[in-house]
């Protein structure tokens, strides 16, 4: 395997494994201990303020107000959060869920925006692989920003030259 | 009675396809006079637009109910600064308020570049002229400001009341200008690829008009969440309802191209890129538009709702098309020579860090418009809210924080190890020491960890630029640390000026992880007297004071708020009645307290028993939210304030003696 594919590969194994670690983080919520508050954020007031359960704050409103109660009715039987999510959206249809469902065509929603960065995540790594092959070996120093690179003399100079490239 | 409004805007309609013709005939034909003349006629249209407002708000000031917009959205005893905000407070005043800002921006970019860029200047013209003849369409033909009732009434049926509110009057224009601001860099880009100067010269030329559009954007977001955390009552300012939506994404993509494009000015790479960007975000601008006026995705920004969805569809479709037209046909002479020493570099960072951000931008984009597909595949409405968006913006953000801090201190071209260590070493292990410092306090939110570490490290990555700074300049010049500050930032203000920006960014997530992982929340229903702890805090509720005037009746709970034992404030959170239109509104009482908020709102009140539920909410560093936009401004017009030294752009301007010569 030449080097350069090896390279690629390692590129993948990283934006795969970046993806998976994001995708964990995002999975790990899903683990937290069911709460009423977790309840009423996962579900939206169907009043028409376009805010969940727990944030309606419409006076005497009369979707947030029963469907607090039937919160209340549901934890008291002992369910999980799957279980209360499934029977509010057999119940009132799957609009009523303040997010979609990890399952069947709703996967798609939590997916595709970290496919996205991950595929992006190639691109650049190849891009950026593909401009440092074309970049002959340079004989130009780098650009030091800032810092103390050595003796005090040799970072003011450092300094000097950068305030005068960088902000031109 | 005179119309002047109407005949103003039909005038301007005609002259604004007058510069859209002349200008590409003289650009084509190498006419002088016609461009001059185009740019005259977007000068009139400027002129004619200020009329149209001019008569639009006279109307409303002068309580004109025969015209319907006048009386839907005003009323005699409305205060005069909603009386004015309420030109943009339905739909035909505030597309009239956005041509304002748009053919005011023209003007100033046909008056800036009278003697350069003439090349650029009249596929410049005619965009914007096309924008405006857009907006000039919508308000003549499909929702005119001016339209009479056949019969005056006696009474206007007065403004919104969730819109009589301060922040409610900056909040629509600071967004609008951000809108608009973001057609200037599209039109020059759109010039650039028309007539071939693919060079950086229209980057520098809209560089200050991109930081602008991006300012104001930032500020239009910041107002709009003060606004929904003081008018709303539910205890935040952020619900990625699709509207805030659309008015994030473009600031997502513009900030972007603020970075990416610093690529471009410094090793001519990112071309393509660049182009793309600025065609996204002024399509975001379009597109957000789109979902506040067209009412396809449901929103609390219904007031806006109406049936002109179609008609910005279709400018958004012809918009895109010409651009992405011209972008594949100059494709061949966008390729850079692109040039990488190492990944480990400014601009591989910063490659990723517009990789983040266009990220995000989508994720924001596809969870808004997620319901609309699953609904057009299964036939199936379903709401994709905070709880979607947070769980997928929260690893994207955090990384995008982490850049914050690593982008702008890493050397361009490459960073050896010894600066890397110089550069990031200490910030690594104060954040690092933080976090565990955090863990070992018992803080156990782990995003919240997290989020503050990264915090702690771009913090430090600042601090240490402007230290190392200001010690080489008090080294070299002997300045004392004021003067020496001072001058750091007067010289290289763009870069410094950018680190400040970056603080306020710092800020801002202080707040967002602030208030979404510590806030406390208590709902009780108490009786006179009856006393409840939330936080360190104990609340002890009095009475409800009740009292009424022209516009409201008024509902206000007696809160007085204890700690240890001893009153230390009185809050009166509020309902209010509306008379025009019936509509009942929450006003929240607030104490804040270093960053801190505790935070009032009266859920309801039972006459017959007295008692009254009060939801309490403690929101820790939510302040920091508002003051990192105070600093972020601070930084913004560091970074804009114009140097002495000339612009890099006039090089590129021919001289007086030139322009003779090639005339």
């Amino acid at each position: 395997m030449s080097r350069s594919v090896a390279l690629r590969y390692r590129t993948l194994f990283l934006a795969l494994l970046f993806a998976v670690g994001l995708g964990g983080m995002v999975a790990a919520d899903e683990k937290e201990a069911v709460s009423f508050q977790d309840i009423e954020e996962s579900l939206t007031c169907q009043c028409g303020c376009g805010l969940t359960v727990h944030s309606c704050n419409h006076l005497q409103c009369g979707s947030a107000l029963p469907l607090r109660d039937e919160i209340r009715e549901q934890m008291s039987q002992g369910k999980d959060k799957l279980a209360i999510l499934a029977h509010f959206s057999e119940k009132y249809g799957e609009k009523i869920l303040s997010a979609p469902t990890t399952t069947g065509f709703n996967l798609i929603a939590w997916v595709t925006p970290f496919l996205l960065v991950a595929l992006g995540g190639v691109v650049v790594a190849f891009t950026l692989m593909r401009w440092r092959a074309a970049t002959k070996p340079a004989a130009a120093p780098s650009l030091e920003v800032a810092g103390h690179a050595g003796p005090k003399s040799q970072h003011e100079q450092t300094l000097e030259r950068d305030l005068k490239n960088f902000d031109a | 009675m005179l119309d002047v409004g109407p005949i103003a805007l039909a005038i301007a309609w005609v002259l604004a396809i007058y510069a859209i013709v002349m200008s590409l005939v003289g650009a084509l034909r190498q006419q002088r006079d016609f461009i001059t003349s185009a740019e005259h006629a977007a000068l009139a249209v400027w002129g004619l637009t200020v009329i149209a407002v001019a008569d639009l708000l006279l109307a409303l000031v002068t309580h004109d109910f025969n015209i319907e917009y006048v009386a839907h959205y005003s009323s005699s005893t409305l205060p005069l600064n909603y009386t004015v905000a309420a030109l943009w407070g339905g739909q035909a005043g505030s597309l009239l308020f956005w041509l304002l800002i748009l053919t005011s921006m023209t003007a100033i970019v046909v008056m800036q570049n009278r003697y350069k860029n003439r090349e650029l200047m009249p596929y410049v013209n005619a965009t914007l002229m096309l924008t405006a003849l857009f907006f000039l369409s919508m308000l003549l033909f499909v929702t005119p400001p001016f339209e009479r009732l056949a019969f005056t009434p006696g009474e206007g049926q007065d403004l919104n009341p969730l819109l009589q509110n301060y922040w409610m009057t900056i909040h629509p224009p600071a967004l609008y200008t951000g809108f608009v601001g973001c057609s200037i860099p599209f039109a020059f880009g759109m010039a650039a690829l028309a007539t071939g100067r693919l060079d950086d010269v229209w980057i520098r030329t809209t560089r200050r008009w991109t930081l602008l559009a991006w300012f104001f954007l930032s500020l239009g977001n910041l107002f709009g969440a003060e606004w929904a955390y003081r008018v709303l009552g539910w205890g935040g300012y952020w619900a990625w309802d699709p509207v805030e939506n659309a008015a994030f994404m473009p600031w997502l993509t513009c900030t972007a191209f603020l970075h990416s494009v610093m690529i471009q000015e410094k090793k001519n790479m990112l071309k393509v890129w660049n182009m793309v960007l600025v065609i996204l975000t002024f399509l975001l601008t379009i597109f957000g538009t789109f979902l506040t006026r067209s009412g396809v995705i449901s929103s609390v920004h219904s007031f806006t709702q109406s049936g002109l969805g179609p008609f910005f569809i279709g400018f958004l479709g012809i918009m895109a098309t010409m651009a992405i037209g011209l972008l594949v046909w100059r494709l061949p002479q966008l390729k850079s020579e692109n040039e990488l020493d190492s990944i480990l570099s400014r601009e591989a960072t910063f490659l990723l860090n517009n990789l983040i951000l266009v990220g995000i931008a989508f994720a924001v984009f596809w969870g808004t418009i997620f319901p609309v597909i699953s609904e057009a595949v299964r036939g199936i409405k379903i709401t994709v809210g905070p709880p979607f968006f947070n769980r997928v913006n929260a690893p994207l953000g955090l990384i995008l924080l982490f850049l914050t801090g690593v982008g702008p201190v890493i050397a361009w071209r490459r960073a050896s190890a010894s600066s890397l260590k110089r550069s990031f070493l200490w910030p690594t292990v104060l954040g690092v020491g933080g976090g565990f410092a955090m863990i070992l306090a018992g803080i156990g939110h782990y995003y919240a960890v997290l989020s503050f570490s990264i915090c702690i490290f771009v913090g430090a990555t600042i601090a240490a630029e402007f230290y190392r700074g200001v010690r080489a300049r008090q080294a070299m010049i002997g300045e004392n640390v004021f003067a020496a500050l001072a001058h750091l930032m007067g010289k290289n203000r763009r870069r410094y000026g950018g680190y400040v920006v970056h603080i306020g960014i710092v800020m801002m997530y202080l707040a967002i992880t602030g208030t979404s992982a510590f806030r406390v929340e208590q709902l009780n229903t108490v009786s006179p007297g009856e006393s409840f702890d939330v936080g360190n805090y104990k609340l002890r509720y009095d009475k409800v004071e009740a009292w009424e005037n022209e516009h409201a009746a008024h509902m206000a709970a007696n809160i007085a708020v204890l700690k240890d034992g001893k009153q230390i404030d009185t809050l009166k959170p509020e309902k209010r009645f509306y008379k025009k239109p019936e509509q009942p509104t929450t006003e929240v009482a607030i104490r804040s307290t270093f960053g801190t908020d505790l935070y009032l709102v009266l859920g309801s009140y039972d006459d017959a028993t007295k008692k009254a539920t009060i939801q309490a909410y403690i929101n820790p560093l939510v302040g920091f939210l508002g003051w990192g936009g105070i600093v972020l401004a601070i930084g913004t017009f560091i970074t804009i304030w114009p140097a002495r030294t000339p612009h890099p752009a006039a090089a590129y301007a021919p001289s007086r003696g030139e322009r003779m010569a090639s005339e």
